[in-house]
């Protein structure tokens, strides 16, 4: 990577934030927008800050939900995508129901779950899962049927078993298109939580502070919340891409590093 | 009995029911702009003047019966108003909805009036709706509910500023600590009250007395008002912005005039009421039956002891304040006249 691409991909974001930033805290301070409609935007920080001790719990409340259900729905789409894929029997039978699942509102899906699993994680647990797994099904589905079918042949030839097959060529083929849903996933997956945990939670959470700062007319914890939910996804998102970074390094090179093919590696001498 | 049953039969056992799915329906009928009422019963609409009226709740139900029967009677017309209905996208937003002008004239809870003064939004309230709290603790019809039973039990809250206001009350005249209940939050009592989930619910009695008696075909029990160590402080009232008073206090005392004769007549005509609900609300997601007892256990609570309807005082707001500072909801106490006059109510 060159070093102006470099400071492209680093200082790209980082302005493209502070330009959101700067709109958002002109509108409010020009346009004379009270603060019970709407903070400046360090307000909002502030009240984050200024409210930790309370919210700390919460927030790492929301990760868990969050990280366990992505983790389950990731595992979950993942299999069901290999299975779908080699057994084609099971992709006519059951993709018309995975497409089903993901037709119902996940907001009429939630008061059933607490009622079945209480108000604890699971529930919050399952509709993560339930959000995250159906594009990790579709696109490890998708990278399956698209692997090379001259290289399946000749793998075959050459005496590959069915699952020399998969571990060498399905499944590095459908690694990028994995990662796609494993990202989109990452996205969607603190959303799950934030649904479940206002469906039904005992005690306190993220989602129901900001209820209570709403009804407080305390716009700047409202808005302050939503940076701590936002704050969540784009972390998880990002540890997605860091693992992508490091699982798919033919995306940046053609061979593999030459540690990797047993030599030591060649150190430059200037 | 089947769980799905419970769920449709039970959108009105508020202070805030089924929010979820309310908000998203209330979302799109907001979006989808004005709701008018008026069916048939409005004039030319340049005769008249226009006035936004916002509800407490994202969707329809039999407390806004005053307003429909209003429209659809000719209250409104005759007082040369032509009001629309706004809902908004959350119970917490009709204030906010009035400050920054999407609405003329709110429908809001008194705890939210002492919560927005407090933020320094400049919201006045014009009448009350109710004079008494009939707000309390619900349960199955057969349970045991009394302030001696409720230590370890689970407690349903609707996670609105009126629910969060009283439980404390609740807590302190049973003397326990927040830590000795379970407070559930959520979405929708009812089912969670017959499947055991939950062992008490916290509700008005017009709302949760026909949900769940729609549900289990028996009255609930329940502890109620003072019963259950709340003050005893009118829960809904009118409002508007100091400005819309300030420069539409016309508007304000027509639509007041309106309202009082809607709410006489509808007290009068209780079935012909529900009926004009249904018919402007046909997929308001609630009964006849809900609608109408609802609406019967409503209209006692209109008037004062003297028979009026509307009239605030300084007392109801002075306790009010007085109580939402014991329990940290807000900082300071103003002066009476800072949330409310009495001066537009016919």
């Amino acid at each position: 990577m060159t070093k102006k691409k470099l400071l492209v991909n680093i200082f790209g974001p980082i302005l493209s934030v502070v330009v959101l930033i700067s709109i958002w805290q002109s509108i409010v301070t020009w346009g004379h927008v009270a603060s019970y409609i709407a903070p400046k935007p360090f307000d909002a920080v502030r009240s984050v800050t200024s409210n930790w001790s309370t919210l700390a719990p919460l927030t790492w409340w929301t990760i868990k939900e969050t990280v366990y259900g992505y983790l389950a729905g990731a595992l979950l789409g993942a299999f069901l995508g290999v299975i779908l894929s080699k057994i084609p029997l099971m992709q006519r039978v059951l993709y018309p129901l995975l497409i089903l699942t993901q037709a119902i509102p996940i907001i009429a899906l939630a008061p059933p779950l607490v009622m079945i699993l209480g108000f604890g994680v699971m529930p919050k647990v399952v509709i993560v899962a339930w959000i995250v797994f159906f594009p990790v099904t579709v696109s490890v589905l998708d990278g399956l049927n698209h692997v090379d079918k001259d290289l399946l042949t000749l793998a075959k030839v050459f005496g590959a078993n069915p699952l020399r097959r998969f571990v060498v060529l399905e499944m590095p083929a459908a690694v990028t298109q994995l990662f796609s849903g494993l990202k989109i996933g990452a996205t969607y997956a603190v959303t799950g939580a934030i649904i479940g945990e206002l469906a039904a939670s005992s005690g306190s959470s993220l989602a129901l502070y900001q209820r209570s700062a709403s009804g407080s007319l305390d716009a700047a914890g409202v808005y302050g919340t939503t940076l701590i939910m936002t704050a969540i996804g784009i972390v998880w998102f990002l540890l997605v891409v860091g693992v992508e970074f490091l699982a798919t390094p033919w995306q940046r090179r053609s061979t593999a590093r030459r540690w990797r093919r047993g030599a030591k590696p060649v150190l430059p001498n200037n | 009995m089947v769980l799905n049953q419970y769920y449709q039969t039970t959108r009105g056992n508020r202070m805030k029911r089924n929010f979820l799915s309310i908000s998203v329906a209330g979302a799109v009928m907001a979006l989808s702009s004005l709701t008018v009422l008026s069916a048939g019963s409005v004039a030319s609409a340049s005769t008249l003047t226009s006035v936004k009226f916002v509800y407490d709740f994202p969707g329809p139900d039999m407390e806004l019966i005053p307003v429909v029967v209003a429209a659809r009677e000719g209250f409104f017309k005759k007082n040369g108003l032509k009001v629309s209905v706004e809902f908004p996208p959350s119970t917490s937003s009709t204030t906010q909805l009035l400050t920054t002008g999407s609405g003329d004239i709110g429908f809001i809870t008194t705890s939210d009036m002492a919560v927005a003064v407090e933020a320094k939004a400049p919201i006045l309230s014009v009448a009350n709706y109710s004079m008494t709290n009939n707000w309390g603790l619900f349960a199955k019809p057969g349970s045991t509910l009394t302030l001696a039973s409720l230590k370890g039990k689970k407690i349903f809250s609707w996670g609105d500023t009126w629910t969060n206001a009283m439980i404390p009350f609740v807590l302190k005249k049973a003397h326990l600590k927040a830590s000795d209940v379970t407070i559930v939050t959520g979405a929708n009592d009812t089912p969670l009250l017959m499947n055991g989930t939950i062992d008490f619910t916290t509700s008005t009695t017009n709302y949760s007395i026909p949900g769940i008696t729609e549900a289990t075909k028996s009255a609930p029990v329940g502890i109620v008002g003072s019963a259950a160590g709340v003050p005893n402080v009118p829960i809904w009232v009118y409002a508007v912005t100091h400005n819309y008073a300030n420069q539409h206090g016309k508007n304000v005392k027509k639509f007041l005039a309106a309202i009082k004769a809607a709410t006489i007549w509808a007290s009068a005509h209780r079935a012909k009421a529900v009926a004009d609900f249904i018919a402007a609300y046909p997929k308001s997601g609630y009964s006849k039956f809900y609608s109408t007892k609802g609406w019967d256990l409503t209209v006692p609570l209109l008037t004062n002891k003297a028979g009026k309807y509307f009239v605030q005082t300084n007392a109801q707001w002075t306790t009010l304040a007085t109580a939402l500072k014991g329990i940290n909801l807000i900082k300071s106490i103003p002066a009476p006249s800072t949330y409310y006059t009495n001066k537009f109510i016919p």
